[in-house]
């Protein structure tokens, strides 16, 4: 047999298998110390510091189940979050995050390592992210080979798009999901492969830990029963699939209950009721296999299917009563606004609001994703060649999640797997081929080498693999472009044509694999510039640069939040947008009105009310609630894009969605239709108490000369707004959070305008007593 | 040795009845035209007499100051230079606002003229008429002149005297805003009107000609006004420094009667500077039924008892006494609006204390237990304390449920089908084996 380069021969298979064994644990190990070096950038460039908003309150959530236990930590009221409301925590929270964070303190504890909850808050999602390089491996060996499987480790280990919520600091549920989705993916193939019940209660109880993780449970609650409903259609019901699923099915949706917040969700909302019609459909199915395996007549078997659809049927009939009874409980908002882009905007702003949950830009997925976006394709294609049923799989989670990644940008760390999975299907595939020492024979059909490659640590059983080519081979169809250049990866097609196709010489191997590895090292350049300079920053603490190239930290957050811990009483109120309601409590330590587990909407647009009414308006609202102080984001002087102004028309068209008579979104424009904060300014938005509190007393920094917002690129007032409700409490270093406090009833009863002029020497007109009489006429 | 004793206590309760008896400190400023010091020895020497440390001030000296370092110098500050328009740089109606603020009582006197007090005088809602209008009345007939006029003191009051002798009084009325902090001492005379005296025919017969319009006059006039600031300093405006004035104590109202005014004087500083009327919350608690430890966070529906003990300051031994005499107040259970509105009576047997049983509603949050008791003439009592209402724990709630039957009946036929059907099964399997053992 012709080869294009010389093998070494005298190895023995077992001497083979060993060394691939060695390499495959040695590459795994340095794909998980890469994997977690490249999200230490956060810490390097700038400390031990818990990142952005939800993972303040899941640390704060830790400590409190670290110092108190798990019980003290399930029966967990937090009466200074939604104040007045408070929030039941144990009942509204995914806990597999911090039960995780504090299985490892004990653990450590108990070893006598007495770390500090905070590092092991910062270094999880790290750390988890070396185990979905693992789980990515088991995954993707399933899928092709050991070879593929560490191309799809490697990729997701350095990814932008799964670092971007996985660095350290960023101390989020989805750091230790996208490790339980892809095990959990992992167990089901293996399950449905094997037909095995141990591998099904395996995924049963990684889905059980998913859902205790995080909200995007669903997806796999639904990829599941897609998967199984798409093989019993294509005609692929095995028992096999029956005792993986129901054996997934029965033990995850028991365990899943048992998580407060979901309880009777699973039984009783649309998004869960796939998994439940799944399941009721394999056991029809399975039931019907039974009975024509013991049934011969034609005619009862006929009976039987018509009984069947007519179940069917019904079955759909009552899903659809019992949803428009309200005994399940109707697509929630959120999943609304995935099939239809426009919803939120137009029925659920709060939603619309969040950055996250917008449409995903396209130049996001190269970002993201780089070149494995380009691979995607070809990857998924490839499964269609062999089209066995984890590969059907693969299929369905990449059509879906590419589907999802596209309307929410958020999404896109559900996209992030599948991508790299297929990438690296395509990848090992070009590589398997071009690395392949085997030339075509003239005649018959080429065997590949019985020794492995040594330069790819990957190529284990050749002999298996060469098996999978030819099946790929046999699957592809004929007279489509696409699947010949497919087909043409193939060493050769089976007795096709009398000069076999193939590689001939090392020139045109050198030259593709040249191009590959080029790809791979250009990869992990761009993978390495992304995580550094987009995705480390804290977002707590800004950094900027000093016209000599040093960095220089902006800390103002901090520094608020600080003043307000140290000079404010311990039960102080303080009100601020939705978004800072988190880090206020995590590090002011102080009640908050509203934050960013966003479940009550009026009480968000009560805030907003506040916000964007006029001061006589909102001073009995900022009372009523018990408001101390008043916490705004102002950008203005530093031209930070991210502040209180900006996000204004969101809370401008929260608080009308509940108060459409009293807040109206176009008062706030220039009759132009422009949002001008300048002398042009609406006098609703001029009156409004968020820009008072933005730009009060913004003019006098400039003394008397044009006072710019860095921002909106405007000019504001020279005459700058007076506040009469509030008081100026703190400003931070670069006005980037301003705090006012809220001031007290007026001693004589008066209205705190009235007392406000009478202070400042301002006489008051002369009023008549009021005639308690009519007049005689 | 009983002798001694004796003496001791009615030395003590002598020195105690000399004694200040104000609640709030006994430290007076006076200002007044040294002129005019003289003419009020009846009122001053009374204050004096009952322990108050009197210090005169001329208006337009710059000591002693009425605030030192932020803190007012003086419990009670009275304004008898109703006169002057002109005022040492730290009498400004700001400042007296900024000393109401600080919990310093003002005794106020106001003149004809235009001066900075009848500016002051509006920030507290009352309105006065144009300047140079005293209040003019001609009945009863009298050789005095018409704008030196005696009120009869109304029949029941909470601040006066009962059973006063007619006050004489001259001086401007003022209109009574809506403010609900105000409390009229003493209205004028029904038949009495604002007026330039000279002039006072030619108003009556302008106003005939309009209807009564743009007339003040009637019993809806005050000229003797109280107000409760909602920091707890009071402040009382009299319209005419001379009511306090020996010439007016002195003066008979009809033959053989004294005039009312030194009582009335009395009675209204006893008021203005927290001797009588004055109730204080001096301690709430709230705990379970069956307990008497207070809890930081109570589970919903839970019984919780309520306790409030209410002093009364007594002005005839300084103390305060455990006050059972209210009979109006309430309890509100509040998050953002009361959940819970309940009366909060006096526990009989248990001076000064009042107690409340209730259920708390079947609503998790942030309750507040608010006391908020305004009642014209006496003292806010406000008290609020926060406490967490929680849903109860996970072991919290009943074990077994008589509803859930079907349920339990569901799992324990399962578990026992599936143990018979395990059994079955282990035992078909060994027959099947026998039999094909025997088959072979």
């Amino acid at each position: 047999m012709p080869k294009a380069f010389p093998l070494p021969s005298d190895l023995s298979p077992a001497t083979v298998a060993n060394t691939a064994s060695l390499l495959r644990i040695v590459a795994l190990s340095l794909i998980s110390g890469a994997a977690i070096a490249s999200r230490l950038f956060a810490v390097i460039n700038f400390e031990s510091i818990i990142h952005e908003f939800d993972p303040w309150f899941n640390y704060r959530a830790t400590r409190v189940l670290a110092s108190k236990g798990f019980y003290e930590f399930w029966n967990w009221f937090d009466p200074t979050a939604w104040y007045p409301l408070g929030r039941v925590v144990g009942g509204t929270v995914y806990p597999g995050l911090m039960a995780t964070s504090g299985v490892i303190y004990n653990l450590l504890h108990a070893l006598n390592l007495p770390v500090d909850i905070r590092n092991i808050c910062v270094l999880l999602a790290p750390g988890f992210s070396a185990l979905t390089a693992w789980a990515t491996y088991m995954f993707t060996k399933e899928m092709k080979d050991e070879s593929a499987g560490l191309l799809a480790a490697a990729f997701i280990g350095i990814v932008p798009g799964y670092i971007s919520r996985s660095v350290a600091g960023s101390y989020d549920n989805e750091a230790i999901a996208i490790f339980l989705l892809m095990f959990t993916f992992y167990c089901w193939i293996k399950a449905l492969k094997l037909g095995s019940a141990l591998f099904g209660t395996l995924a049963a109880i990684f889905y059980f830990y998913m859902v205790a993780a995080w909200g995007g449970y669903v997806f796999i609650t639904n990829m599941i029963p897609l998967h199984g409903l798409v093989l019993i259609l294509m005609g692929r019901f095995t028992s096999r699939l029956y005792v993986a699923y129901s054996s997934w099915y029965v033990i995850g949706t028991l365990s899943s209950m048992q998580v407060p917040f979901v309880g009777f969700q699973p039984v009783s909302t649309s998004e869960h009721m796939a998994a439940l019609g799944v399941f009721g459909l394999l056991q029809i199915v399975a039931f019907t296999q039974l009975v024509r395996s013991h049934v011969s007549s034609k005619q009862f078997q006929d009976l039987l299917f018509v009984a069947l659809v007519t179940a069917g049927l019904l079955g759909a009939v009552a899903f659809v009563g019992l949803t428009y009874k309200g005994a399940i409980a109707p697509w929630t908002g959120r999943f609304y606004s995935l099939w239809d882009t426009g919803y939120a905007k137009k029925y659920i702003p709060i939603i619309a609001s969040v950055s996250e949950h917008q449409p995903t830009a396209w130049p996001s997925f190269f970002m993201d994703l780089q070149f494995l976006i380009f691979l995607f394709p070809t990857g998924v294609i490839m499964c269609f060649h062999q089209l066995r049923d984890e590969h059907v799989f693969v299929i369905i989670y990449a059509v879906m999640a590419s589907y999802f990644a596209g309307v929410m940008v958020r999404l896109m760390l559900t996209l992030t797997p599948v991508v790299c999975v297929a990438a690296a299907v395509a990848f090992s595939s070009l590589l398997d081929t071009y690395v392949d020492a085997a030339e075509p024979e003239e005649e018959k059909s080429s065997e590949t080498s019985g020794a492995a490659t040594p330069s790819d640590a990957s190529s284990a059983s050749t002999s298996k693999k060469s098996k999978k080519e030819k099946a790929a081979a046999a699957a592809s169809t004929p007279g489509n472009a696409l699947t010949d250049l497919v087909a043409a990866t193939a060493p050769t097609k089976k007795g096709d044509a009398p000069k076999a196709k193939g590689i001939y010489g090392i020139d045109t191997r050198l030259a593709v694999i040249g191009n590959a590895f080029a790809m791979l090292a250009f990869f992990v350049l761009h993978c390495t510039w992304a995580t550094s300079n987009a995705y480390s920053s804290p977002s707590v603490v800004l950094a900027s640069h000093n016209p000599d190239g040093s960095q220089h930290i902006i800390d103002d957050f901090r520094e608020a939040y600080y003043w307000l811990r140290q000079n404010t009483p311990e039960t102080a109120v303080v009100m601020s947008w939705w978004d800072y309601g988190y880090q206020i409590a995590g590090m002011a330590d102080r009640p908050t009105l509203v934050d960013n587990n966003t479940w009550n909407n009026t009480h968000i647009a009560t805030v907003g009310k506040a916000m964007s009414s006029s001061e006589e308006v909102a001073y009995p609202i900022l009372r009523k609630h018990d408001v101390d102080y008043v916490l705004v984001i102002f950008g203005g002087l530093l031209g930070y894009s991210g502040d209180d102004i900006n996000k204004f028309l969101w809370m401008v068209r929260i608080a009308q969605g509940v108060w459409p008579e009293e807040i109206q979104e176009p008062n706030y424009f220039t009759p132009q239709g422009e949002y001008r904060i300048d002398d042009m300014a609406s006098p609703t938005m001029k009156n409004s108490l968020m820009y008072k509190m933005s730009y009060y007393r913004f003019s006098e920094l400039f003394g008397g000369g044009q006072s710019m917002d860095r921002v909106r690129n405007q000019q504001v007032p020279k005459v700058g707004p007076t506040l009469d409700v509030l008081d100026e409490a703190y400003t931070t270093e670069n006005w980037i959070v301003r705090i006012y406090e809220v001031r007290k009833e007026d001693l004589l009863g008066r209205d705190l305008k009235s007392a406000n002029a009478f202070a400042k020497g301002k006489k008051r007109k002369r009023s008549k007593p009021v005639s308690k009489r009519r007049p005689i006429l | 040795m009983l002798s001694f004793s004796t003496f001791a206590l009615f030395f003590l309760s002598l020195s105690s009845l000399l004694h200040a008896k104000s609640s709030d400190g006994d430290s007076v400023l006076v200002v007044v035209e040294e002129v005019h010091q003289k003419d009020f020895t009846i009122f001053f020497d009374g204050l004096k007499e009952q322990g108050y440390e009197l210090t005169f001030r001329a208006p337009k000296d710059e000591t002693p100051v009425i605030v030192e370092h932020d803190v007012p110098a003086f419990s009670h500050v009275i304004i008898f230079a109703s006169e002057s328009k002109n005022f040492a740089r730290d009498i400004t109606p700001q400042s007296l606002v900024e000393l109401m603020s600080g919990g310093t009582n003002l005794l106020i006197a106001l003149s004809q003229k235009q001066t900075p007090l009848s500016s002051l005088a509006s920030e507290f809602s009352l309105i006065l008429p144009p300047p140079g209008t005293p209040l003019v009345s001609f009945f009863p007939e009298r050789k005095d002149p018409p704008s030196v006029i005696p009120i009869d003191a109304p029949a029941s009051s909470l601040i006066l005297s009962p059973k006063l002798a007619p006050i004489w009084f001259s001086g401007v009325p003022h209109a009574l805003g809506s403010n609900p902090f105000l409390i009229p001492i003493l209205n004028a005379p029904a038949e009495s009107f604002a007026a330039d005296s000279d002039g006072a025919a030619d108003a009556l017969v302008d106003a005939t000609e309009k209807g009564g319009e743009g007339l003040w006059a009637g019993s809806q006039l005050s000229v003797a006004t109280g107000f409760q600031a909602i920091g707890g300093a009071r402040a009382t405006w009299v319209g005419g420094v001379d009511l306090f004035s020996d010439k007016f104590a002195k003066k008979e109202v009809s033959k053989g009667v004294k005039s009312g005014n030194t009582q009335f004087a009395r009675d209204v500083a006893a008021w203005t500077f927290q001797e009588s009327r004055v109730l204080r919350i001096d301690s709430t608690t709230h705990h379970l039924v069956n307990t008497t430890t207070p809890l930081e966070q109570y589970t919903t529906n839970d019984n919780i008892v309520y306790t409030a003990e209410i002093s009364v300051y007594n002005p005839q031994t300084s103390t305060w006494e455990p006050y059972s005499g209210i009979t109006d107040l309430q309890l509100e259970f509040t998050m953002l609006d009361p959940h819970i509105r309940t009366a909060l009576p006096a526990v009989p047997g248990q001076p000064g204390k009042y107690s409340v049983t209730f259920r708390a509603p079947d609503r998790h949050g942030v309750f507040k237990f608010v006391i908020n008791y305004k009642r014209k003439g006496w003292t806010h009592l406000h008290s609020s304390t926060t406490v967490a209402l929680v849903p109860p724990r996970h072991d919290g709630y009943p074990r077994f449920l008589s509803a859930a039957w079907p349920y339990y009946a569901g799992a324990i036929s399962t578990s026992v089908g599936f143990f018979l059907f395990s059994a079955a099964w282990l035992a078909g399997e060994s027959r099947e084996s026998k039999k094909a053992k025997k088959a072979q």
